[in-house]
């Protein structure tokens, strides 16, 4: 390895060019003569040498800092020439993350400091440490900082160990900047900032439309759920096997804000239940959406009801059961069918819910007949999740100029079908092949379906009005609310 | 604790209830506690008495309501165990007993309920199981097999 410094700077800048495939000013060769490689100023004649690729290239270890951290803390960087920081060691220290950039951490910790210019003395013991040295640009390479009052920094970062340091990359990341411009050119980003998502139920479904949510840069989530994560979960849940015993709630707030950082996410680690409405109701009022995940009919009447007195669009997923297929609904209170006109006008597909868990078992279960806990593939629960998503992400949208507003007329319909496979026993049995057929109705299509909203619904229409009128009764007597007989 | 709506669904309750000649059961309000149920006794074909009694609970018409045989006390199969010691079963077509022990008769499962649902529908449920729970003391047969046959002649 040589020693000289400015071919290690050449070395890194060209393993950097490499690593995220830009001409750099630098690239490597591996030199015939020497036997060894070296870098060499890009477009250098090198008759003896042989060009090395991003396939070739073997990268330092990279330490990779927040920017927006730094700068919130810079003043105390003024006073006190050095800060304290912590990252997260991946890979055997191949990757350093500042713990502060998400809230899930590696399950070794490195604690390093960041020193202002070479001649602070670093704390005993400190194992890493990135130098800022006073410079001027360039301003487009990863490891230069500008100060908030303007100065420019370079960053050398050290990792003392066995008694020598090493040299990292160091990599500082403008967070928001960076993850939204993937999205920018899809997505009214700023708007989604602003808008709140309650999500209630996150299982498989409700919780992967939650980071979804995330990751198209909504930037509040109040999410509720009362369950923990358990081993079961883990085959389809986006929660993995650590996170095993944890309250799912917790499980996809952090998963949110590793996506998205700078989201609100507030939890309720409660049911959906007639006493749980004062926590609730609110949270639907305060909603621009509510994502309805839960697996059972009760909870999702409840919810509906909340929501068309709160005037809030709800989106209800669920698959069939063993997830052979499933349904999305979107209620627009009094504009289109709720959930209880769903449940009247179609009972069967209403029902026909899938069997994930011990309670949704017992839920329909009687001793002498047992149901079977009969949970379906994740693969196949997920394209439920994602048309919750999208329709969510147009109501979202909807008032904007987005790409997605093209999607109007496509997605105008407040009940969608889909079926991963034609399951025996089931009124799909006789769908054609996909594969040959494509003007029938097939497996792995969506289907928008139109049904007409009851005016005389329970919920959203005027029960109380049309069942009186069927029966002769005067419904002006019904407004004062007269008394029923008594009992002590 | 009771929104307008459900004060008004109840009356309407009420009034249903007696014009499609449920007169025997009537819905009542407890004052002191302003809980409701709906409750009354009535007669089989061969002219035994029963009580039904149900509890309205505070999340109706969304919630379900449970439905209670609460007269004769106790109640016995036609081998003499106690009904409501089998719990949720389907040849019985129970559910969890009350605390007190009152036989709990399966109307509407929760994942079938839906609001439209009114009570003199449960309480002909009611009558149904009645009918059914002598059919099934007087040949030993499971309970289940009346139901069914009388479900199709509603």
């Amino acid at each position: 390895m040589t020693t000289d410094p400015q071919q290690q700077q050449m070395i890194r800048d060209a393993m950097k060019a490499i690593a995220e495939r830009r001409p750099g000013r630098s690239k490597l060769v591996y030199d015939k003569t020497k036997r060894t490689i070296v870098a060499v100023a890009e477009g250098a004649q090198t008759p003896r040498a042989l060009n090395i690729t991003a396939d070739d290239a073997d990268m330092f270890a990279v330490a990779t800092l927040s920017s927006q951290w730094l700068n919130d803390h810079w003043p105390v960087i003024m006073r006190d020439r050095m800060l304290p920081v912590r990252f997260s060691s991946w890979d055997g220290g191949d990757a350093l993350t500042q713990c502060d950039l998400g809230p899930l951490p590696a399950s070794s910790v490195v604690g390093g400091t960041i020193l202002l210019g070479e001649a602070t003395v670093p704390p005993a013991g400190t194992e890493l440490r990135i130098v800022l040295r006073p410079g001027k640009g360039p301003v487009s390479e990863g490891s230069t900082f500008i100060a908030p009052d303007g100065s420019v920094h370079h960053a050398a970062t050290l990792r003392h160990t066995e008694g020598k340091d090493e040299s990292l990359d160091t990599d500082f990341v403008d967070l928001q900047p960076e993850l939204a411009v993937r999205r920018a050119t899809l997505l009214e980003t700023k708007v989604l900032n602003d808008k709140t998502v309650l999500c209630i139920g996150l299982g498989t479904g409700g919780g992967h439309a939650a980071i979804e949510l995330a990751k198209c840069g909504v930037g509040r989530f109040d999410l509720i759920d009362p369950d923990r994560l358990t081993v079961g979960n883990v085959v389809r849940h986006p929660g993995g096997i650590s996170q095993v015993g944890r309250y799912k709630v917790n499980v996809i707030r952090d998963l949110i804000l590793e996506k998205n950082p700078e989201a609100r996410v507030s939890i309720y680690p409660v049911a959906v239940t007639v006493e749980n409405f004062e926590t609730i109701r609110p949270l639907i009022a305060g909603a621009d959406v509510v994502i309805c995940g839960t697996d059972n009919r009760p909870s999702k009447l409840l919810v509906n009801r909340l929501c068309v007195e709160e005037n809030v669009v709800a989106v209800y997923g669920g698959a069939f059961r063993r997830a052979y297929g499933g349904q999305v609904l979107r209620v627009r209170p009094k504009a289109s069918l709720c959930h209880e006109c769903f449940v009247a006008a179609k009972p069967d597909e209403s029902t026909d819910t899938e069997i994930s868990s011990a309670a949704a078992a017992e839920a329909i279960a009687y001793s002498d007949r047992p149901v079977a806990i009969e949970p379906g593939l994740s693969l196949d629960v997920l394209p439920i999740a994602n048309m919750q998503t999208k329709l969510a992400l147009m109501e979202l949208l909807a008032d904007t100029t987005s790409t997605l507003a093209i999607l109007k007329a496509d997605y105008a319909a407040p009940w969608y079908l889909w079926l991963n496979r034609p399951e025996p026993g089931t009124q799909y049995a006789d769908w054609p092949p996909m594969s040959e057929s494509y003007d029938e109705m097939t497996i792995n299509r969506w289907y928008g379906i139109d049904i007409a909203r009851d005016s005389d619904c329970p919920v959203c229409g005027d029960f109380i009005s049309a069942v009186a009128a069927s029966y002769g009764l005067d419904t002006k007597a019904f407004g004062d609310l007269p008394s029923l007989p008594t009992k002590e | 604790m009771w929104s307008y709506d459900q004060r008004q669904r109840l009356y309407l309750e009420n009034e249903v209830l007696h014009r499609e000649g449920f007169t025997q059961f009537t819905v009542y309000q407890y004052q002191s506690t302003d809980t409701y149920e709906a409750s009354g006794t009535t007669s089989s074909s061969s002219g035994k008495l029963y009580t039904l009694q149900i509890p309205i609970p505070n999340g109706f018409p969304q919630a379900r309501p449970p439905m209670y045989l609460t007269y004769p006390f106790p109640l016995y199969t036609a081998s003499g165990t106690l009904v409501s010691s089998l719990g949720t079963v389907h040849d019985m077509h129970t559910l969890t007993p009350s605390a007190a022990g009152q036989v709990q008769i399966c109307h509407w499962r929760d994942d079938r309920w839906h609001s439209g649902i009114m009570l003199h529908k449960v309480f002909l449920k009611g009558l149904l199981w009645i009918e059914a729970y002598e059919q099934h003391l007087a040949t030993g047969r499971p309970l289940a097999e009346f139901v069914s046959t009388m479900k199709a002649a509603i």
